[in-house]
Parts: structure tokens; C-alpha cells; sequence
């Protein structure tokens, strides 16, 4: 899949270049405003992550004349600034999502992730993942047969890692997703709650499911 | 004005704009009317005076010839000595009489008449009239006033006689004009004098207020310590500088907790900023292992979180401070937000041995609040609690009604705060004990954000503690609309 980063802050373009090629994506930088919309003109993108700040033409701009083109990608909006107004300014020019600096590069890549997951994931009936099995509908984990004895939050903990298996999951939107804790709240909190999952999940059985990635956050995955 | 050219303002481009120059120019004006009214006024009764004691000397006159005729008409000594000898003894407002009989042949003349005034004339102006004088010029072009009246002759009368009377007025005239001479100087004068001492006055009255001025001219943010001395003015002006005063001692401490907050900042992004640094210029230093390559980035990576948190956090206060920030009120269940609170931090508070409560009110409670603002006050709140209060203790949350106001508190059973630190710890970057955060990892803003999320919401936060016992901060805030 095509993305196009529009950008001009060299380090930042080379590291996004980096790491959403790593994650599987095909890379286009534009160092500028001009240049960024005549290639998503000429080419067929399918998401555009676009700067605010840019030379020539500023990212609002870029924004609106996007809208206007045929192939209609998919705009993921980076600013310095985050005043409610801007982000509500985004959204109204049709920005389909909203990130602002300085961001983790966990969050950057699970944003990206959501929005060319092409369909909506099906409701599931239950996650499988080694010998951990959680039934969604009837609210309960087991492991190797042994049922989990977890609360309704840690329950929601794990739901939310074991979905999103593979994907380094951040620490904010850990809190977020699970306690509505949409700010950086002491994000230790969320480590000390993961830990007191682990002591459930992971520390009876050998083989570890959930991992700490240090300074990112956490993954769920079946390797060790 | 003393001041330097630069920064006059207008005040030497426009002198009329000066308060100076208006009020000495109100001054003077209203002076000089005052002189005008005065001395035309006393010129005016001058006058009149004048010519009433003109008017009565001539009737006087009159009536003693109309008596002397009337009783004793054959008098002729008594008549001479009347007419002619009384006149001619005057040196000064002489006055001339001259009988004629009932043809118009003169029987009596004063001595020198007839040089001194054109007798047809006065024969002809005067014919016809009643009693009052008129104006009349003499031969040399003296002033007169003359008159004439028919006198009856004799008990019984026996005939009517002419009285014809002029008076030299030139002494009242003089007077007159020498007195219009003094009135131009008088106003001359005046109007010399009166626009300088008023304007002398005016500057002084105002020189205070240009040495405030002065004062505010040289004050900038580095000597705010200046003060304006204000003994010696008049009561009003005293209370000005002591206003600009209050005004200076307010700035000045903004100023100071100011330029403490970004000597914070900086001592703050200093640190993480500068383990980054030294931790890649070592491990660039010599080649190293993967695995030590990694913790260096890991070690980056932390930094840069808690630079990132800083930031978002300083920006946080920057824009709650903006006049334009506005805020997203919901219709929010104070209780259901309290819970929110002791989920994520129940894990935290069993871990550190509390118990974390929310004491539930009989009734609910709603209020129209920026839900993830006062989402965010409250957590630091208990963020700080768990973090100072030991094992066994309680971290309680309650939220309570007051009619038009609402109000959340957080108390713990922790260390508490000594007394002389309570006042600051709201103040930005403020630790009550700054080794212990060091530790805890707090950046010393949670305090300032809660109290700026209140004051967001028109509200306010209060913190009463007691060392040993521990701490209770209520949130208190209106509840606009209650259901």
C-alpha cells in the first residue's frame, strides 16, 4: 500500500520513511506543499500524511484541494499545535485523522494501521491466540483450559492487546481505550495494571504473551 | 515638558493639547471677562452718576431762579448776584445763565456766555424741549449741557420769562476719559499677566503628574523595583501614584514568578535534554555492543517522553491561560467521572497498600463540565495522593452539592504539607520536596493544571493540610445545569 508523507523537516520525513517501510508500506517523501499535491495528483495514494507547517503551500491548503482530486486518499493531519479549534478545523476540511507532535511513532503506525484496515473487523465471538481463548460473549478468558479470574477493566485489557496482536500499542492509547483516560495521564498507572494482568495471564504458564517494548509500550504476540 | 524629545508623545508637538495651556487659557479668558464686566460696569455708574449730578445741579439752579422770580421778582441785586457774580467766582464747571424776557430781548447775562457758547444755537435747541438737558459743544469745542425753561414772573404772575442754563461738563469728561484709559491698561495688563501666572500655575499644579509620567517612562521590565515617591502631592495625585504603585508591585511579582517559571523550564528541559546528549556522544565514542546501542535509544526514547510530556504539559497551561480557549461542556455525572478516576487508579493504590474509595452522595450529581478536563484535574489529584500517603492509608473521592455550586474533593490519609508551603503549591514547577519528585517522576505542574482547569471553569481549587494527618483539595466549580 502507497503513502505519501508530505513533510519538510528532514529527520522527521527520514524516520517516518523508515518506519512505515518496516511496517510493510510503500513510501513517497514531498518536502513541500506544491510538490505533495501534484503527486497525489499523478499517483495513486492511499493515504497521505500531511504536515501543517509547510513551505508553498500550508497543509490546510493542501487539504482542501485534495478533497478536490479524483483519488480522494486518506489524509492523516501532523501538527505542532493541538488547540481543539485546529483539530476541529481539520475535521470539518475532511482530514480523516489527527496527530499531534510530538507523537509516538506506536501511535503514528497504529492510526495508520485503523485507517487502510479496509473493512471494519467483523464482531468477533472470540480471540484465539496460543493456548489463551477469550470469549467475547460471555465476558470470560481461559488459559490451557484453566479459566482467568480477571476484572472487568483487566478483561478489557486484554481484549484491546490480544485484537491488536503484533501491533505495539502505546501506553496513552492503552489508557485511553481502556479507562477513557484521553490525555497523558501517569501512564505508569497503565504498567502497574499490566503488570497485575500478567501476574494472571502470563506468570502461571511458560510461554509469555504479553510484551513490554521498552520506551514504546506493549505488543501481545506468541513468540518469546 | 523636560522630557526627552523621543517620548514627549505630543505634548511639545501640539502645546495646545497640554493641560497647561488649557487651563491657563480657561483661566485667563475667564479672568479678562471678569475685569471687562467689572470696570465697564463701574464706568457705566460713573457715568450715570455724572450726568445725575449734572442734571440735579442744573435743576437746582432752575428751581432757585424759578423761586427768586416767582417771589421777589423786583430783586435785581439778588438776581445779579445770582447770575452773574456766582458764575463768574467758579474756576472749575463753570456755568453760564441767561435771562430773557417774555420777547426774547435778554434782561441778565452771565459775564463771558456769549464767548463761550453760540447763543442762537442754544436759543434754537433748546426751544421746545422739556427741562432735561442736552449736549452741547461750546465755541473753544468745551462740552456743555444746557438747558432752557419759561419761568413765571411775580404773585400774581405778571409775565413769563426764559431761563436759558449751560454748564461746562469738560472737568466730568475728563474724568470720564481718563477713567476709559485706565480701563484699556487695566485689560492690557490683564491680559498679559493673567495667561502667564496661569500658566505658571497650571504647570505647577500639574508637575506631579508629569514625574509620574517620567517615573513610568523610565520604569521597563528590569527595574520594576522604581517607585513613585508620593509626599508632598495633593491628596488626589497621591492617590494616583499610590494606585501606580499597587499597579507596579502586582507587575512586578508576575514578573518574578515569571522569570522563575522559565528559569524552571529550562533548569527542566535541561535535564533530560542533557542525558540524550552525554548518552549518545559516550556510547559514540567507542564501538559497542548491539545490545548496549539499544539501551542508549531506550534510555533516548524515555527522555524524549518526558520532554514531550513537559511540553505538552506547559502548552496545556499556555493555552488554559488564553482568553480564547473554550471549553466543551457536556452534561457530566459527577459520580459516574469519579469512578472513571478509581478504576484506572485502583491497580496503583493496591499496589502501594491504600484504599482508594469514592464516597457515594445520596442523590446524583450532574454538572455541565469539560468532562476530560476535569477528568485530568481530578486524576492528578489522586496521582498525588497515592504518591504521598503510606501503606494502610485511604485516598477518599467525594463529590457534593451546594445549591448553584458543586464541589469534588480528594483527601488523603498521607504526609500532609507543612503550612508555609501551601500558599505556593499551586505555583508552577513548585515541589514541596524536590528530591522526592525526582524519584516520582513528576514534572511539578500537576497542582498548576488542576487550578487552571478550575479557573477554566469559573471555579476554584482549595487545599487545607495537616503534616502527619494528611491532605484534602476541594475542587469547587458552578454547576450551571443540574438535572
Amino acid at each position: 500500500m502507497k503513502i505519501l508523507v508530505i513533510e519538510d523537516e528532514v529527520k522527521t520525513a527520514k524516520f517516518l520513511r523508515k518506519g512505515l517501510s518496516e511496517a510493510g508500506y510503500v513510501i513517497d517523501v514531498a518536502a513541500d506543499g506544491l510538490e505533495g499535491l501534484h503527486l497525489a495528483k499523478e499517483v495513486d495514494f492511499e493515504l497521505v500524511i500531511l504536515d501543517v507547517m509547510l513551505p508553498v503551500m500550508d497543509g490546510w491548503q493542501v487539504l482542501a484541494h485534495l478533497r478536490e482530486t479524483e483519488q480522494k486518499p486518506l489524509v492523516l493531519m501532523l501538527t505542532a499545535r493541538d488547540a481543539v479549534h485546529e483539530r476541529v478545523r481539520g475535521f470539518e476540511l475532511g482530514a480523516d485523522d489527527y496527530l499531534v507532535k510530538p507523537f509516538a511513532f506506536s501511535e503514528l503506525l497504529a492510526r495508520v494501521r485503523s485507517l487502510l484496515r479496509r473493512t471494519t473487523p467483523r464482531p468477533q465471538e472470540s480471540l484465539r491466540m496460543a493456548d489463551l481463548e477469550i470469549d467475547l460473549l460471555r465476558q470470560r478468558a481461559t488459559r490451557a483450559g484453566q479459566r482467568l479470574d480477571l476484572t472487568s477493566k483487566e478483561f478489557l485489557l486484554l481484549t484491546l492487546l490480544a485484537r491488536r496482536a503484533g501491533e505495539v500499542l502505546s501506553r496513552t492509547l492503552i489508557a485511553e481505550s481502556v479507562w477513557d483516560m484521553n490525555f497523558d495521564s501517569d501512564t505508569n498507572v497503565v504498567d502497574v495494571n499490566v503488570r497485575r494482568l500478567r501476574s494472571k495471564v502470563d506468570d502461571p504458564f511458560p510461554l509469555k504473551l504479553i510484551h513490554t517494548v521498552r520506551g514504546a509500550g506493549y505488543v501481545f504476540e506468541a513468540e518469546q | 515638558m523636560s522630557s526627552k524629545p523621543s517620548n514627549s508623545l505630543s505634548a511639545t508637538l501640539h502645546p495646545r493639547r497640554t493641560l497647561a495651556f488649557r487651563l491657563s487659557a480657561a483661566y485667563s479668558l475667564l479672568g479678562l471677562l471678569l475685569v471687562i464686566l467689572a470696570t465697564a460696569s463701574l464706568y457705566l455708574v460713573l457715568r450715570t452718576e455724572l450726568d445725575r449730578s449734572t442734571e440735579l445741579f442744573l435743576a437746582d439752579k432752575l428751581h432757585v431762579l424759578r423761586t427768586m422770580l416767582r417771589e421777589r421778582p423786583d430783586d435785581e441785586d439778588a438776581l445779579r448776584e445770582e447770575i452773574e457774580l456766582e458764575s463768574e467766582a467758579r474756576r472749575y464747571q463753570q456755568f453760564y445763565i441767561r435771562l430773557l424776557d417774555e420777547h426774547g430781548v435778554p434782561i441778565m447775562t452771565t459775564p463771558g456766555m456769549a464767548e463761550q457758547l453760540d447763543l442762537a444755537e442754544l436759543a434754537s435747541r433748546t426751544r421746545g424741549r422739556s427741562e432735561r438737558s442736552i449736549a452741547m459743544a461750546g465755541r473753544h469745542g468745551q462740552p456743555f449741557r444746557v438747558t432752557s425753561a419759561t419761568v413765571t414772573v411775580g404773585t400774581p404772575q405778571t409775565h413769563t420769562d426764559t431761563v436759558q442754563i449751560a454748564i461746562d461738563v469738560s472737568q466730568e469728561e475728563e474724568l470720564l476719559t481718563r477713567y476709559r484709559m485706565w480701563f484699556w491698561g487695566i485689560l492690557l495688563a490683564t491680559s498679559v499677566l493673567f495667561p502667564l501666572v496661569g500658566y505658571r500655575i497650571a504647570r505647577h499644579g500639574i508637575r506631579p503628574v508629569e514625574e509620574i509620567a517620567a517615573t513610568a517612562r523610565r520604569i521597563t521590565s528590569t527595574n520594576l523595583r522604581e517607585r513613585i515617591g508620593s509626599e508632598g502631592y495633593p491628596s488626589e495625585l497621591a492617590s494616583l501614584a499610590g494606585t501606580f504603585n499597587e499597579m507596579l508591585e502586582r507587575l512586578e511579582e508576575s514578573f518574578e514568578r515569571i522569570s522563575r517559571f522559565t528559569a524552571d523550564i529550562a533548569h527542566d528541559l535541561r535535564t533530560p535534554v542533557n542525558n540524550i546528549r552525554g548518552e549518545a556522544e559516550v556510547a559514540l565514542a567507542r564501538a559497542r555492543t548491539v545490545d548496549e546501542y539499544r539501551d542508549v535509544l531506550v534510555s533516548s526514547l524515555e527522555e524524549a517522553i518526558r520532554l514531550s510530556e513537559l511540553i505538552g504539559n506547559l502548552l496545556f497551561l499556555a493555552r488554559a491561560e488564553s482568553p480564547l480557549t473554550e471549553l466543551h461542556r457536556e452534561n457530566v455525572n459527577i459520580r459516574e467521572l469519579l469512578t472513571t478516576v478509581r478504576d484506572y487508579y485502583e491497580a496503583s493504590a493496591t499496589d502501594a497498600g491504600l484504599s482508594l474509595v469514592v464516597n457515594e452522595g445520596a442523590e446524583p450529581l450532574n454538572a455541565e463540565l469539560d468532562r476530560s478536563l476535569m477528568l485530568r484535574a481530578v486524576s492528578n489529584l489522586v496521582s498525588n495522593a497515592i504518591a504521598h500517603t503510606s501503606p494502610g492509608g485511604t485516598v477518599t473521592l467525594a463529590a457534593t452539592n451546594e445549591d448553584v455550586a458543586i464541589s469534588i474533593e480528594v483527601s488523603d490519609t498521607g504526609v500532609g504539607i507543612p503550612a508555609e508551603a501551601i500558599p505556593r503549591v499551586f505555583d508552577r514547577f513548585f515541589r514541596v520536596d524536590p528530591s522526592r519528585s525526582k524519584i516520582s517522576g513528576g514534572t511539578g505542574l500537576g497542582l498548576a493544571i488542576v487550578q487552571s482547569i478550575l479557573t477554566l471553569h469559573g471555579g476554584s481549587a482549595e487545599i487545607s493540610s495537616q503534616l502527619g494527618h494528611g491532605t484534602r483539595v476541594t475542587l469547587r466549580m458552578p454547576a450551571l445545569a443540574t438535572r
